[in-house]
């Protein structure tokens, strides 16, 4: 049996506020640089969750650019095909567009289901991890219906859909 | 997110494998969790399961077929003569299950033919046919589903990723594609599509644009049309026959024409920079970049002012020239109508200078709002004689034509042009001496900014414009016009065998409306024209009075209006309409026409 074709997996990581929230969430945030979007690469795409559903575009040509840091996933030996049909079943189930939560149901939630579909591996636990630190400071609980109303859906991408039509 | 949950087997016989292939002889169950989209569901199953057996289980348990089950372990797939305990899935597992759709992967191939090599859309290669990538499904069933449309969808889309990578010859071949042309033919596709685009949530201008639902079937009109707007173009240059240059097409085939006068119009005085801006964006605008690439970089030169406002007589001419390369460079996208109207308008009046001139310096100044100073500069200079009288006959038939015409379109969206050609007009000093006359008077030039829209819409004109700047066309206009004038003051007698002519060029009232096929502004000769709107009739009758009064027409003795329409002034100021000059300009364009003139008023007063 020929070995199976692996492709790699990454995940793109953008730092939103560009240093902003470097200089502002220490004394807001308590942690570390802000807010990040992530996004999975793989099979040379680039797939993300944003207010718009899931999404897709060529590698680093959303309107964010290149990622601010890169972290090798793994491999995986989800065919293209396959893959697509699992996000067209996510975008039509659990990552619908309506269902975009900056803090509970963001794109890192997504691409940590990516992640963990195609290699079994979670992304870093510290971009997980940011709604609940910053929902656990004050500020940020002060801030909270704000945030919630804050929907990020970086442009330049296409949706992904059921390829045939079929739900 | 995947929940890998550790927990103890029931039976304690049931040990723990580590994940090792061997230990046979211990059945032992495990439980797994089976992830899939949206929900996940606990299994237990023996140890040594095949994976086609647990394939079996699951089908049983989703209901789908075998075949459509892939099974995702940490990232490797799970292949049917495996076992689990083989690929190392151990209790409290998750294993990833994706159930592909019923219908096999299909290929795109015609999806892909439409498209050059550029950059290869995933979607391309997911090899899934019919697909409505752009859409979430429930659009999807909403637009014509067929599966060319949805293929053309789909090239769409891609053509959308394509923008990024800006290649406008890429959108010039996708477009020429057949699938692709009936899919942008599809307006409530092309809406939804639209709408559905993310980046129509985001840029607004683009959303404005393309959500105007006349701006679309303009913009659409004219892609299907350009090459026929070339085609017709190409027939209407080498028109030397005067005949033939004002020979009037029938309306149907016109309207594309008129897409492409409108495109001037709307899209320099209003959207200019928001559709060249808008054409950098993704989706709206890259189809129609290729269309406006290709016309505007030859004609922007020409196009671009015209001479200055002390320009010789002489130089009308070449300005003449100017009006077919603005023309031609108003295939630029956006639709509406304000060139058109301002071109048309002019072709109204009688005289065929004043008109070339005119429409040519409307289109000008539409295009580039500074150069309308040549307009009114063009009739001061005009050599014949009474060019006041030319220049008001001209701006008052103008005007008449304009409140007279009741068809029509967005005033809102070319009021921004014609206000914005308007207060140059009012701003440029030198334009005061002739259109100050009338424009000023504030009734009135609201009255040519509502009715100017409206006239806008009337679509003969671009044949007519084409003609016009044939420079001989024009010269031999001008001398019809000027043996008409000679004729009338020294052979009045003569008149009425040339009345035919004389009615085309506005000088005689036309003949108790005899004649409604014919188009009361165009200059045409007897043996011309096809029939275009049956109720110009009374309109060029208003127009011919006016311009009898005007121009002095020894038919009708020539009165200072104020003693001309004495009685009417009285009424109307009986009626409340005190203001005296409003009252009489009213008079003056209705002809004394007291009701018309009331009508006039109250439009006026009412904005």
């Amino acid at each position: 049996m020929e070995p199976p074709n692996l492709y790699p997996v990454k995940l793109y990581v953008y730092d939103l506020s560009k240093g902003l929230a470097r200089r502002l969430s220490p004394i807001m945030l308590g942690e570390g640089p802000g807010v990040r979007h992530t996004s999975i690469v793989v099979h040379k795409d680039e797939f993300f969750f944003g207010s718009g559903g899931i999404s897709s575009c060529p590698p680093g040509r959303t309107l964010l650019g290149p990622p601010d840091s890169v972290v090798d996933v793994g491999s995986t030996e989800v065919t293209e095909e396959i893959f697509l049909e699992y996000l067209a079943s996510l975008g039509e189930s659990l990552f619908r567009g309506e269902a975009y939560n900056l803090f509970e149901h963001n794109c890192n939630t997504f691409s940590n289901e990516v992640a963990q579909f195609l290699t079994g591996r979670k992304i870093p636990s510290y971009i997980t991890d940011l709604p609940s630190e910053v929902l656990s400071t004050p500020f940020g609980q002060a801030l909270r219906p704000l945030l919630d109303s804050i929907q990020i859906q970086p442009p330049g991408g296409n949706t992904v859909g059921r390829p045939d039509g079929q739900s | 997110m995947p929940h890998v949950l550790s927990r103890t087997p029931k039976m304690p016989q049931r040990g723990r494998p580590a994940g090792l292939p061997a230990n046979r002889n211990i059945s032992s169950v495990t439980r797994v969790i089976v992830k899939t989209a949206g929900n996940h569901k606990d299994f237990t199953v023996a140890d040594d399961i095949s994976v086609r057996q647990f394939k079996e289980k699951l089908s049983a348990h989703f209901k789908c077929q075998m075949d459509q089950l892939v099974l995702v372990f940490m990232g490797r797939l799970l292949k049917d003569q495996d076992t689990l305990s083989q690929r190392g899935i151990v209790d409290g597992h998750t294993i990833h299950l994706v159930i592909k759709s019923r219908h096999g992967p299909k290929s795109l191939a015609h999806s892909s033919q439409n498209l050059p090599t550029n950059v290869p859309c995933h979607r391309d290669r997911s090899t899934k046919g019919g697909n409505s990538g752009a859409y979430q499904p429930a659009a999807v069933s909403q637009a014509p589903v067929q599966s060319t449309v949805s293929m053309d969808s789909d090239a769409s889309k891609v053509c959308t990723r394509n923008f990024e990578g800006d290649n406008s010859e890429h959108m010039a071949q996708m477009l020429g594609s057949p699938s692709v042309q009936r899919l942008l033919s599809n307006m409530e596709f092309m809406r939804q599509f639209v709408s559905e685009h993310p980046d129509m949530q985001q840029n607004s201008e683009v959303f404005h644009l393309l959500n105007n639902s006349e701006i679309l079937c303009q913009a659409l009109e004219l892609a299907k049309n350009l090459a026929m707007i070339q085609e017709i173009m190409q027939i209407q240059q080498p028109a030397q026959n005067l005949e033939h240059a004002l020979n009037l097409q029938p309306y149907p085939n016109l309207e594309t024409i008129p897409g492409g006068s409108n495109a001037l119009g709307q899209s320099y005085a209003g959207f200019s920079d928001q559709m060249l801006n808008s054409m950098q964006d993704p989706f709206g605008g890259n189809p129609f970049t290729a269309l406006l690439a290709g016309q505007m970089p030859e004609q922007a030169q020409p196009s671009s002012l015209p001479p200055p406002p002390s320009q010789e007589q002489r130089d009308q001419l070449p300005q003449l020239h100017t009006t077919r390369v603005i023309y031609t460079s108003s295939h630029g996208l956006s639709p509406v109508t304000s060139t058109n109207t301002a071109t048309n308008r002019v072709d109204q009046t009688s005289r065929a200078n004043t008109i070339s001139t005119k429409g040519q310096n409307y289109v000008c100044s539409i295009q580039q709002p500074s150069g309308i100073p040549a307009l009114p500069s063009i009739e001061v200079t005009h050599q014949s004689r009474e060019e006041d009288k030319d220049t008001t006959i001209s701006i008052c038939s103008s005007e008449r034509r304009m409140e007279e015409d009741s068809l029509l379109s967005d005033e809102q969206a070319s009021s921004q042009i014609t206000g914005g050609m308007m207060q140059l007009l009012m701003n440029n000093p030198q334009l005061a001496a002739q259109m100050m006359l009338f424009l000023s008077m504030p009734q009135l030039s609201e009255q040519w900014r509502q009715q100017l829209p409206t006239s806008l819409q009337q679509s003969q004109l671009s044949d007519l414009l084409l003609a016009v700047a044939n420079p001989k066309a024009s010269q031999a206009i001008l001398q019809i016009e000027q043996g008409l004038q000679l004729l009338a003051t020294e052979a009045p007698a003569l008149l009425p065998w040339v009345a035919p002519c004389l009615w085309g060029l506005g000088w005689l009232p036309a003949p108790s409306c005899s004649y409604p096929e014919m188009v009361p502004w165009a200059w045409n000769v007897p043996d011309m024209t096809e029939p275009k709107k049956p109720d110009c009739c009374h309109k060029s009758g208003a127009v011919l009075q006016k311009l009898r009064s005007l121009a002095g027409d020894p038919s009708h003795p020539s009165q200072a209006p104020e003693v001309r329409f004495s009685k009417q002034m009285e009424s109307l100021q009986a009626m409340g309409f005190g203001n005296h000059q409003a009252n009489l300009q009213a008079l003056i364009a209705t002809e004394g026409d007291t009701n018309a003139a009331i009508r006039k008023l109250k439009r006026s007063q009412g904005f």
